[in-house]
């Protein structure tokens, strides 16, 4: 008897042990539950909650260690959610994975869909026997935000088709980099900003379809625009995503303090002109940053058109609430009044062409001076080439920044710098080719 | 006779339970995943020794092997300096310091904040043309031009190691504290009315009899420093710019498992990383346990 219940005793205590491990999470499941990598799906989960009567628990989790986090449970099938975001980043891995529904099969039959989206937004949720297991409601061509005020006091014009008439090629964009240094202003935050119009000059995937390292004569330009900025000191030294690239959107920044190598005459605090930025670098990113500037920016385009990033949708394979999560996928990406709203309210350019189609007639952007930013973005979207992306390319695109950043720097030779970059490749991806 | 009683075994079997699924299953899942060529996802197909003689001449992992030591030998130098200089200063019984307590916590601080705060902290701090750092010594007239203290190799890898000096020396501190409150006053007494001075104390009584103090601090710095991830991971790009400066052994470990996605040679790096701390630690303890065994 003794024996009986120490065993049950210790049983109990061994389970209870396990259970805290795994239990916190199932105990208050939502009917619905979302993960993705920023807090842009939180109006729209809003929305659904009062629409459909429901509750839905959004997970965020910072893009770094989103496919870090979702793999494991997306594998093992424990505490997966039942509707994921897949990120450019990642996109063309992930649909070539078992992890979200086919949804050219029956009830969804989304391939009905596809005349009514911008082509390559649809191509990308496709794998590559042509299942379709993401969508977006998203495009996301980028183009280059700059400060109206400062364009007419050096330009003489804040009109978006002059300027990007000047800026429509490389050797224009220096010329207006010039003026506006003369005038005490820069034209970029950080050199990365060219990194979009040398690679578009001739676009190509990182990697062919032969599994060969691809370096273009544009993105070989991209070490000579980096190191002429720097040369000709057009811009304010203050890299992407640091607390100095943001508050330049809002503020002149201290940026040199007499230094000798900069400029001794110049004063210690400038501005920035310009940022290269996609369509959502306007809601998640300028709108967020911005007080003082709030209506001083208009849109343009720069020497080629571009893309960066966007947000894809899919419901996982092995959910239990398809049916809802169907539903918010059709409400987020085909579903016309709220797409509407959202689109008028967040000024986010869709790729869904009924709604594009109805609203970017009269679209007026407050923060852009009443400027119609939408069709000049949906025509930017007309050029993009999604046969560029590869799974390789955030890694690579780092890489490569990288050793621009050592050539500009001086520690490198353009030749070092491009023979480290294929070593680092080769060095993460051994089965990529790289020239010899 | 007595019977023995085996139900002792009954009692400690949940945690056994719990660190088998937690812990043994899953080094000895790695151990099987480095002969493999894994990448996450699918089926691993076992590929020999092959994740280990690549281990054996890859350049990048030996370069993160010289940065880590390199890193963790300017930490434990300037850490052990601080906390000893103060420990000393504080536990001299002739000084009688007051307020003990109080400086306890203050320089046990840093050790306490998150290394994301650090990181991020550090970063506006030793920025190149924002940098607060940079503007300081350029108003006090020291430097004429900015440094790009985390674009330069040695002043990157100065930098980590003196943050991480900084975040540790207080709990270093805390430890030798209590290893001299743990010698005998008798000594220092007994000192004091031969008429030693200070450094004879110091080196002929303090010194000796810390070294185990010592050892023990030296030993569970080396195995936490050769692990160092974090700074060097958010102080930069996370893969170890500039110039692969910052690239240390663990951080090379995560990118290649979980941004490149090559599991299999991520376990190599794994194993190789545990056999270099324990080679390590078990020379340190040999050396120094057998001089002070003299």
């Amino acid at each position: 008897m003794k024996k009986k219940l120490l065993i049950l005793i210790t049983a109990v205590m061994t389970f209870s042990l396990l259970a805290a491990c795994s239990n916190s999470s199932s105990s208050k499941k939502a009917d619905l539950t979302v993960w993705s990598f920023t807090d842009e799906l939180q109006e729209p989960i809003n929305v659904f909650k009062e629409e459909n009567g429901v509750t839905v628990d959004l997970t965020i989790i910072p893009i770094e260690d989103y496919p870090t986090r979702l793999r494991p449970v997306l594998e093992s099938g424990q505490g997966a959610p039942d509707v994921f975001t897949g990120e450019l980043a990642f996109i063309k891995d992930w649909v070539e994975q078992d992890y979200w529904e086919d949804l050219s099969q029956e009830p969804y039959n989304v391939q009905e869909w596809e005349d009514d989206y911008v082509p390559y937004v649809f191509d990308l949720g496709k794998d590559s026997e042509g299942k379709i297991k993401a969508v977006s409601w998203q495009t996301t061509p980028g183009g280059i935000f700059y400060r109206r005020s400062i364009a007419k006091e050096v330009l003489g014009t804040d009109d978006p088709a002059e300027i990007g008439e000047r800026m429509s090629s490389m050797d224009g964009l220096f010329e207006v980099g010039e003026e506006l240094k003369s005038a005490g202003y820069r034209l970029f935050p950080d050199e990365g900003a060219v990194r979009w119009f040398a690679q578009g000059q001739d676009p190509q995937p990182w990697v062919n379809e032969n599994n060969e390292l691809v370096l273009t004569e544009g993105r070989i330009n991209y070490f000579d625009y980096a190191k002429e900025l720097r040369d000709k000191d057009l811009t304010a030294f203050a890299p992407e995503w640091s607390p100095a690239w943001f508050a330049a959107m809002d503020e002149p920044i201290n940026y040199n303090a007499g230094w000798e190598e900069v400029d001794e005459e110049s004063s210690d605090q400038t501005e920035v002109f310009a940022y290269a930025l996609p369509t959502w670098g306007l809601h998640s990113v300028l709108k967020t940053n911005t007080e003082e500037t709030v209506g001083d920016w208009a849109v343009t385009n720069g020497p080629n058109p571009y893309f960066w990033g966007g947000t894809w949708l899919g419901i996982y394979k092995g959910s239990e609430n398809k049916d809802l999560a169907w539903k918010f996928v059709q409400m987020m990406t085909h579903d016309e009044e709220f797409l509407t709203d959202w689109a008028t309210e967040t000024g986010d350019v869709l790729s869904y062409l009924p709604v594009t189609e109805k609203i970017k007639g009269e679209f007026e952007e407050p923060f852009l001076g009443g400027q119609n930013n939408y069709t000049f973005f949906l025509e930017e979207a007309a050029n993009i080439n999604p046969g560029t992306v590869t799974r390789y390319d955030q890694q690579i695109d780092g890489f490569f920044g990288s050793m621009v950043g050592e050539y500009v720097e001086g520690t490198k030779t353009k030749e070092e710098a491009i023979e480290e970059f294929y070593r680092l490749v080769k060095n993460a991806y051994p089965d990529i080719k790289t020239p010899e | 006779m007595k019977k023995k009683d085996h139900y002792g075994y009954l009692f400690i079997l949940p945690f056994f339970i719990v660190f088998g699924i937690f812990s043994i299953y899953p080094i000895l899942l790695t151990f099987y995943y480095s002969f493999t060529n894994y990448s996450g996802m699918g089926v691993p197909e076992v590929i020999g020794l092959a994740n280990y003689t690549r281990l054996l001449t890859d350049s990048y992992f030996l370069q993160a092997f010289f940065n880590t030591w390199y890193i963790w030998g300017v930490n434990f130098f300037f850490q052990m300096l601080i906390a000893l200089g103060l420990a000393i200063l504080f536990s001299d019984i002739r000084m009688k310091m007051k307020g003990l307590g109080f400086f306890r916590a203050v320089l046990y601080l840093p050790n306490l904040i998150t290394i994301a705060s650090v990181a991020l902290l550090f970063g506006i701090l030793l920025g190149w043309h924002h940098g607060t750092l940079n503007h300081l010594l350029m108003d006090l007239g020291i430097i004429s031009q900015p440094i790009n203290w985390l674009n330069d190799p040695t002043t990157a890898k100065w930098s980590v190691a003196l943050i991480g000096a900084w975040m540790w020396f207080g709990h270093t501190f805390i430890v030798l504290m209590a290893g001299i409150s743990g010698i005998s006053k008798d000594y220092y007494e007994a000192a004091l009315i031969d008429g030693a001075n200070r450094w004879k104390t110091l080196f002929h009584i303090t010194l000796p009899l810390l070294k185990p103090i010592m050892l023990y601090i030296m030993i569970t710095s080396l195995i936490g420093g050769l692990q160092i991830f974090e700074l060097p991971m958010l102080l930069t790009d996370g893969m170890g710019a500039p110039q692969g400066s910052l690239n240390t052994m663990v951080l090379y470990m995560y990118n290649q498992a979980f941004k490149f996605n090559n599991y299999g040679y991520a376990a190599a790096v794994a194993y190789g990383l545990f056999l270099i701390t324990l080679i390590f630690s078990f020379a340190t303890f040999k050396a120094m346990y057998r001089k002070s065994m003299d």
